[in-house]
C-alpha cells in the first residue's frame, strides 16, 4: 500500500492517483448530522429571502412617498379623499387644547394646514419652528392626525453656558 | 436628558465589539491547533 | 465553542505585531472618545444628550456601508475575475465584520429616533435602504454556509456582495431622491452643519471604530485563512483515505 501522505502535491492525486489505480472521487451520502445542517441553511437563506421581499415591498408602498408636503397634500386634497398618508411642515403657532385634541397649524411653500393631534404626544422636540411629520387623513379643511413625528434638522448647535442667547 | 438612550447605544456597541473582538481571538486559537505551522500565512 | 489553552498575547495565533500596535491606538483612542463623547462635548440646544448617538451612529453607518461593504464589494470582483483565495477570504471577512456596524447602525438609530423622532422605528427611505443592506448582508453570510462547493459558494457570495454594495447608492441618496423623516447631511464638506467640540467627537468616534474595524479585520481575515486552510488539510486527508482505499482494493 502506498503512503498518501508522502506525496508533496495533493492536488495530483484527483487526476494521477498512479497508473493502475482508479480513485473512487464521487460524492458519498452525507451523514444525517450534515443533512440536517444543510437543510437548516438553506431554510435559512428562504427565510432571508422571505424577510426581504417584505422590505421590499414596505420600500415600494410605504417608503417611497413617505409623505407629502402641505401645499402636495392640499393639492392632492380630493385625490387623497379620507385615506391615510403622512403630511410634512413647519409648526407655526403653539398649539391649542381643542376637546382633548392638539390643534395646531403647519405650514409648507406658502400654503397651511391645520392639523388636530389625537394620539400620543410628540417627542419633547416638538415646538414652534420645527418641521413635523404627521400620520392621518383629511376631515374636511383640517388634518386628522393619530401620530405625530418630529422630524429634526440636520444642524447641530452646541449648548454652551456662556451662550449669549438663551435655550428656548 | 435621554442619557438613557445614549448610554444603552454605548454599551450595545462597545460591548458588542468586546463580544466579537473575544469569539474572533477564540475561532483563531482554536482553528491554529488544526493547522500545520507550515500552511499559516498572512498571521505576522 | 471551547475556551483558550492558554493566554496572553504569544497565545493569540491571530495576533501580530501589527494587530498589537492596532490594539494599542483603539484602546488609547476608545479612552479619549469616551472621555469627549460622554463627558466634555456639551449637549445640543434641541436634542439634549441625544446628539452624543451622533458620534458612534453615523461612524457606525460609514464603516459598514462604505468601507466594510465597499471591501467586500472590491474582492468580490477580484475574487470573480481572478479566483483569488485572497481576495475573497478579505471579502468575506469585510462583510461579517460590516454586519455587525450596520446592526450597530441600525440600534443606535433606532435608540436615536425615539427621543426625537418620538418613534423608534418608521418605514422611511433611509430607514428602509438600511434595513434592506442589513438583510442583503446578513444573506451573503448565510450563502457561505451554503452546502456547495466552495468554487460555487464564493462566485455566488460574490454576485451578492457587489449587489449589496449597490444598494449603498441607494442608502446614500435615499434622502435626497424620496422625502424622509431621515435628517440630511450634517458633514458636508461645503457647508458643515456641526462645530467645536461638538465636530471634534464625531472625529474621535470615527477614529476609534475605524481603528477598531481595522484591528477586527486582520484577525477576522487570518481567521478565514486558518479556517480555508482546515479545510484543504481535511481535503487532503479525505483524499489520502480514498487513495488509501483504492489502492487496497487493487492490491
Amino acid at each position: 500500500m502506498t503512503e498518501p501522505t508522502a506525496d508533496p502535491d495533493p492536488a495530483e492525486q484527483t487526476t494521477e492517483p498512479g497508473p493502475s489505480v482508479s480513485v473512487d472521487l464521487s460524492p458519498r451520502d452525507l451523514p444525517g448530522a450534515a443533512k440536517r445542517r444543510s437543510l437548516r441553511n438553506w431554510c435559512i437563506v428562504g427565510a432571508l429571502s422571505l424577510v426581504l421581499a417584505g422590505i421590499l415591498y414596505q420600500a415600494l408602498t410605504s417608503a417611497r412617498v413617505f409623505f407629502y408636503n402641505v401645499d402636495e397634500a392640499i393639492a392632492r386634497r380630493d385625490e387623497l379623499g379620507s385615506q391615510t398618508f403622512r403630511i410634512q411642515g413647519t409648526v407655526v403657532d403653539e398649539p391649542a387644547d381643542i376637546g382633548g385634541a392638539m390643534v395646531f397649524t403647519i405650514a409648507f411653500n406658502d400654503e397651511t394646514a391645520v392639523v388636530r393631534h389625537v394620539g400620543d404626544e410628540p417627542s419633547d422636540l416638538f415646538e414652534v419652528g420645527i418641521p413635523v411629520v404627521a400620520e392621518g387623513h383629511w376631515e374636511g379643511e383640517a388634518f386628522e392626525s393619530r401620530q405625530l413625528l418630529v422630524k429634526h434638522s440636520e444642524s447641530y448647535v452646541e449648548d454652551n453656558p456662556d451662550r449669549l442667547v438663551p435655550d428656548k | 436628558m435621554y442619557w438613557n438612550y445614549v448610554l444603552i447605544g454605548y454599551v450595545v456597541v462597545f460591548g458588542g465589539l468586546g463580544l466579537y473582538a473575544v469569539s474572533l481571538l477564540r475561532r483563531g486559537r482554536n482553528l491554529a491547533e488544526q493547522v500545520e505551522p507550515d500552511r499559516r500565512r498572512f498571521l505576522d | 465553542m471551547s475556551p483558550p489553552t492558554s493566554t496572553g498575547p504569544a497565545a493569540t495565533p491571530t495576533g501580530s505585531k501589527l494587530t498589537r500596535v492596532l490594539g494599542s491606538l483603539s484602546l488609547a483612542f476608545l479612552a479619549i472618545f469616551l472621555l469627549f463623547g460622554l463627558m466634555l462635548s456639551p449637549p445640543e440646544v434641541s436634542q439634549r444628550e441625544a446628539v452624543r448617538l451622533f458620534y458612534i451612529h453615523v461612524p457606525s453607518a460609514v464603516i459598514a456601508l462604505y468601507l466594510a461593504f465597499g471591501l467586500t464589494a472590491v474582492g468580490s470582483v477580484v475574487y470573480l475575475r481572478k479566483r483569488s483565495t485572497f481576495w475573497d477570504l478579505l471579502a468575506w471577512s469585510a462583510a461579517e465584520i460590516g454586519v455587525l456596524f450596520c446592526a450597530f447602525t441600525l440600534v443606535t438609530g433606532m435608540l436615536w429616533g425615539r427621543p426625537t423622532w418620538g418613534v423608534f422605528w418608521k418605514w422611511d427611505p433611509r430607514l428602509t435602504s438600511t434595513a434592506i443592506s442589513f438583510v442583503l448582508f446578513i444573506g451573503y453570510l448565510a450563502v457561505r454556509q451554503l452546502d456547495l462547493t466552495p468554487e460555487a459558494r464564493s462566485s455566488r457570495a460574490a454576485v451578492l456582495g457587489i449587489i449589496g454594495f449597490l444598494n449603498t447608492i441607494v442608502v446614500r441618496f435615499s434622502v435626497s431622491w424620496w422625502q424622509s423623516l431621515h435628517q440630511g447631511t450634517t458633514l458636508n464638506p461645503v457647508d458643515t452643519q456641526m462645530d467645536g467640540l461638538h465636530l471634534l467627537s464625531f472625529f474621535l468616534g470615527f477614529a476609534t471604530l475605524a481603528l477598531v474595524f481595522s484591528w477586527l479585520l486582520v484577525h477576522r481575515f487570518r481567521v478565514a485563512w486558518l479556517a480555508h486552510q482546515a479545510g484543504e488539510a481535511g481535503l487532503d486527508r479525505a483524499l489520502a483515505e480514498r487513495r488509501a482505499e483504492a489502492t487496497g482494493r487493487t492490491v
